[in-house]
Parts: C-alpha cells; structure tokens; sequence
C-alpha cells in the first residue's frame, strides 16, 4: 500500500509550529533586547542578544533563579527518588504473589486520577504544624505522593516482564527474600527505573499548586518563582527578562524529555491503558 | 508457608503503607474535622463542631456551582477537542512517523512543558504589546480580539489547554493505530476497501477503548485544570475562570474559610470517587 508522505510533512510542520507556538515565541523573545522587545513582536529577532539571561543571572535579593532552581532541584530528586524507594519492594509480591491486587494496588493508582487540591489544604495545615512549611523537603515529601502511583504502575509493569527462572535460580542458592529483590530483581529492573526517574523528575520540576501553597520564600521552586517576574510592582512586566527565566525554568524538563522522549512516551502510555 | 509469606508481604508492603499513611492519613483526618467545624486561621487549633453548616455553606454558594459548571464544561470541551485533533493527527501522520520516529519528539514538547509555565508564556504571546500573536493579527487582518476579556476569555483558556494536550491523545491514539495488525489493513485493501471506509468500519472500532480511555483520562485532567488558567488570567475577570480547583485554592487562602474550603474538597473528592468508579465499572464491562 504506497502512501504519498509529502502532504504529510506539511500537516506535521503546521501542527508542530501551532502546538509549540509559545515555545518557539518565549524563545525567540528571551533574545531580544530590552528596546526591541518592545518595538518588534515578531518572531524574528533584529539584533540577538543575551542582554535578558545576563539580568536574570546576575543575582538580586528579591527574585534569586539560583534559589529557585536549587529548590526545584532537591523538590524533584526527592519527589522522584522516594516512590521508587518505597514502591519497589511493594511492587515485587504485587506481581509474584498477586499482594494487595485488589485494594491497595488501585487504590493508590486512582490517586492519579483526584484533583491535587484535595491533598492541597489539609497538607498545608499539617505542614503548618509540623514545620514542614516552605521547606525543600515538604515540598519533595508530596511530589513524592504524586509520583507514587506512576512509579508504582510502571515498577510493576517492569517486574511482570522480568523471566522467572532467574528468580528461581537465586533461591535454589538458597538466597532470601531481601537478597533476591536487591541482587537479582532490582538490577534488571534498571531500565525501568531510569524511565521511571526520569518521568518522575519531569513530573516534579514541572508541578506548580503545591509549590503555590506549600511554599513562600525559602523554598520557592522554579515554576513559581518564573511566575514572580511577571508580578513586578509598577512600570509594568520586563517581557525580555520574563521569557528568559521561563526559558530557563523550562529547558531542564525539555532537554531530559527530549533526549529520552522514546522512553517518555513508552510510560505516558503505559500509565494510561493501565489506568 | 502461606503465613510466612503473609508476614512478609506485609513487609515489603510497610514502606508504602506508612508513607501514604503519614503523608496522606493525617490529612484526611484533619480535612474531616475541619470539613465540619466552624474554623479559621485563628481558630486553628480549636475546632468548634458545626455539623454540616461548611457544606450547608458550599451548596449556598453561587461561585461554586458556577466554579463546578465551569469545570464541567471545560473538561468536557477540552477532552472532545484533544481526541478529535489528536485522533486525526495519529492516524494521517502515521505512515510518516513509521519512517521518521522522531516527529513524536517535536509533537510531544508541549507535554513537556510545565503547565504553569505554559499559561506564562500565553501571557505573553497574548499581550497586546510584546506579543507576537496580537502582532500578526494587525499587521494581516487589521484587529485582535481582546483574547482575556470576559467575553473571550473561555475560548482563549480552551485554545491554549487544547494546544498543550492534544499531543497526549495524539500519543494514546499512535500507540493504538500502531498495535493494529498489518494483516487485518492488508486483507482489507486486497479486498479492494478503500483507506475512508478501512478507517471507520475496521480502525476506528479497533481503537474504541483507547477512545474511551482517552476522553476519560483529558476530561479528569481538563476537570481539576489549575495551574495553566491561574497563571494566565488567575480566577478571571469577574471570576469568569474560575475552575473547581480555583475556587477551593482561593476559598482558603484568599479568604481563609477553612472549613468552607474543606467541605468543597471533601464534596469534589466524593463527585470524582463517584464518577471515577462508575468509570471503572464501564470500561471493565466494556472489555469483557
């Protein structure tokens, strides 16, 4: 069956360009120059310049990309390391032995499926007594519920595919449970995890309600703090400097998820027909 | 034998358990208290019991149950509008991507992107001065909508949600156009079926409960939309956007009404436990 392709290229340029259209307008405005920003709204740059990451970079007390990025960055290891720490011995006797399959498993898979603002007020309030508030850690301790379920699905998504008879040939040598999950299982589930990290990473830096509520000025994350620039009292938004910081906000999910975007896609998909 | 594995399961289930019960279990305790005593911040610490007046003063709200009809509405809107682009754009670029993989790469950035950071950068394409989109307009047609005003604003907040996920309907339906045998579209084209009536009489059914999952999966996500509409327009002008999500956000700390914030979350969490399981119960009947 011969299919001609070049109408094809067509439609796939005009739905790229539509689709990434504030992209390709964030990017092309982040290089523009204070003066030209407002005199050439086009997507064509007159004079390219790195005036606006210069400002962004060049640290002030108020508005700090580097605190912000840092706190993304603990936020999101936590929020992506943590479920797999805990969900990963969970997700071995949920697949061999069939364990919680028919309460626990979805229970925590339909977790997905709430409105995180639910979760969103009695965390604060919780936060607000335990001191946990406006900390790196809160923030990462929830990003972890978040991430949970996805973890959960794709670690036992992994474990199902795992063969058996390298199981069975760990306990002939007599090796116990602990022993078995942490030399033989957990080794060939290495595929797995570096999607599930890598998603759940992604999934993390980009979240934005909780570091909303939870979190004021010690331990703003990114996505919040790119929302600060464009709040600035009086004489209007810098448009240069904003687009800048989000280009910067946004280029370490962009960058992880292109690179691995064949294994991004495998497990949006797979949590999705799972679910 | 069994026993011993019991206790084991148990285990190796204790991670998660405790971490679901510590991060999630205290809340739902509070939220109950709360969802049921009259409180503020200065009340904090001592509820005072007031029965079902916070839910009493949920359902009084207008706000509410226009911050519900707007999430009904967007939610379904947005999913219909994602399945439709992204189902067409699946099926017409497949053959292109069979060859050049790589095109899912550049239709999936959106995805990418934050959704908070997504509504930013409307912010900007859309402003009347620095934005590129007004820009164009002028210069080819000679206007520009006003795209945050009331009387555009939904369109505008439906455009951009659309934009940023029909690349995931796009994904579900690829994946599922894919899995499709390439016998079944060859013993139809032998039999001289046309690529039109191929796709709805054989395709089509065949990625059905992708369908179904698909709808499901963008109208829960358009449903409890936040981050995207907040940074945009935040609730709106005269709170014309402001989603469920939006309206228990601001409840509670623009307002402070704990308990009125609570009982909206607990009635939004008993609506999605609802709507959820009977879902669940379809789709299961439906693959059977």
């Amino acid at each position: 069956m011969k299919r001609r392709i070049g109408p094809r290229w067509i439609v796939f340029i005009i739905a790229a360009f539509v689709m990434n259209f504030p992209v390709i307008a964030t990017f092309a405005t982040a290089f523009k120059g204070p003066r030209e920003v407002n005199l050439n709204p086009s997507l064509w740059i007159e004079a390219p310049t790195l005036e606006n990451f210069a400002t962004v970079l060049t640290i002030s007390d108020r508005l700090n990309v580097y605190d912000y990025l840092w706190n993304s960055l603990v936020a999101a290891l936590i929020g992506a390391i943590l479920p797999m720490i805990v969900a990963f011995p969970l997700a071995w006797p949920m697949v061999r032995r069939g364990y919680g399959r028919s309460i626990l498993f979805p229970a925590i898979v339909n977790l997905r499926a709430l409105p995180l603002i639910i979760f969103a007020i009695p965390i604060y309030l919780m936060y607000a007594t335990v001191g946990l508030l406006d900390t790196r850690l809160g923030l990462g301790l929830i990003l972890a519920i978040v991430n949970l379920p996805l973890t959960l699905m794709l670690l036992v998504n992994a474990i199902a595919d795992l063969p058996l008879e390298l199981e069975e040939a760990a306990r002939m040598d007599g090796a116990r449970t602990g022993r078995l999950l942490l030399r033989v299982v957990l080794p060939l589930c290495r595929p797995a995890l570096i999607t599930t990290f890598v998603f759940g990473f992604i999934t993390a830096w980009n979240e934005f309600l909780f570091g909303l509520m939870l979190t004021t000025s010690d331990a703003v994350p990114m996505t919040v703090g790119a929302s600060f620039f464009f709040a600035t009292s009086g004489g209007g938004v810098q448009w240069g400097v904003a687009a800048a910081v989000m280009v910067i906000a946004a280029l370490p999910p962009l960058l992880l998820g292109l690179i691995m975007y064949r294994r991004i896609t495998g497990s949006m998909v797979a949590g999705a027909v799972k679910g | 034998m069994v026993k011993k594995y019991k206790l084991e399961n148990a285990v190796l289930a204790s991670p998660t358990s405790l971490f679901l019960l510590a991060i999630l279990g205290f809340p739902v305790i509070l939220s109950l208290t709360y969802g049921f005593s009259e409180t503020s911040f200065e009340t904090l610490r001592s509820p005072e019991f007031s029965g079902l007046q916070n839910f009493r003063d949920v359902t009084a709200d207008k706000t509410f149950w226009q911050a519900a009809w707007f999430s009904l509405r967007f939610g379904t809107i947005t999913a219909v509008l994602e399945c439709a682009l992204g189902l067409a754009l699946a099926v017409y670029l497949a053959p292109l991507i069979q060859k050049h993989s790589w095109v899912v790469a550049i239709l999936i950035i959106p995805m990418i992107v934050a959704p908070a950071m997504m509504g930013l950068m409307y912010r900007l394409i859309l402003n009347e001065f620095a934005g590129p989109i007004p820009y164009y307009l002028y210069s080819w047609i000679g206007s520009s909508p006003a795209f945050l005003s009331p009387k555009n604003v939904f369109t505008t907040v439906i455009l951009a949600e659309t934009l940023q996920w029909t690349p995931f309907a796009f994904l579900l339906f690829l994946t599922a156009y894919q899995s499709i045998p390439q016998e079944i579209r060859e013993a139809a084209t032998v039999d001289g079926t046309r690529p039109w009536r191929l796709f709805w009489k054989i395709e089509f059914p065949l990625m059905l409960p992708t369908l179904f999952v698909a709808v499901f999966i963008r109208f829960i996500d358009g449903f409890r939309v936040f981050d995207n509409i907040y940074t945009l327009v935040g609730s709106g002008p005269g709170g014309s956007t402001t989603s469920m999500s939006i309206y228990i956000f601001e409840t509670f700390l623009r307002r402070g009404e704990i308990g009125k914030s609570m009982a909206a979350a607990i009635l939004l969490f008993v609506s999605a436990f609802v709507v959820l399981s009977v879902a669940q119960w379809l789709l299961r009947r439906a693959s059977r």
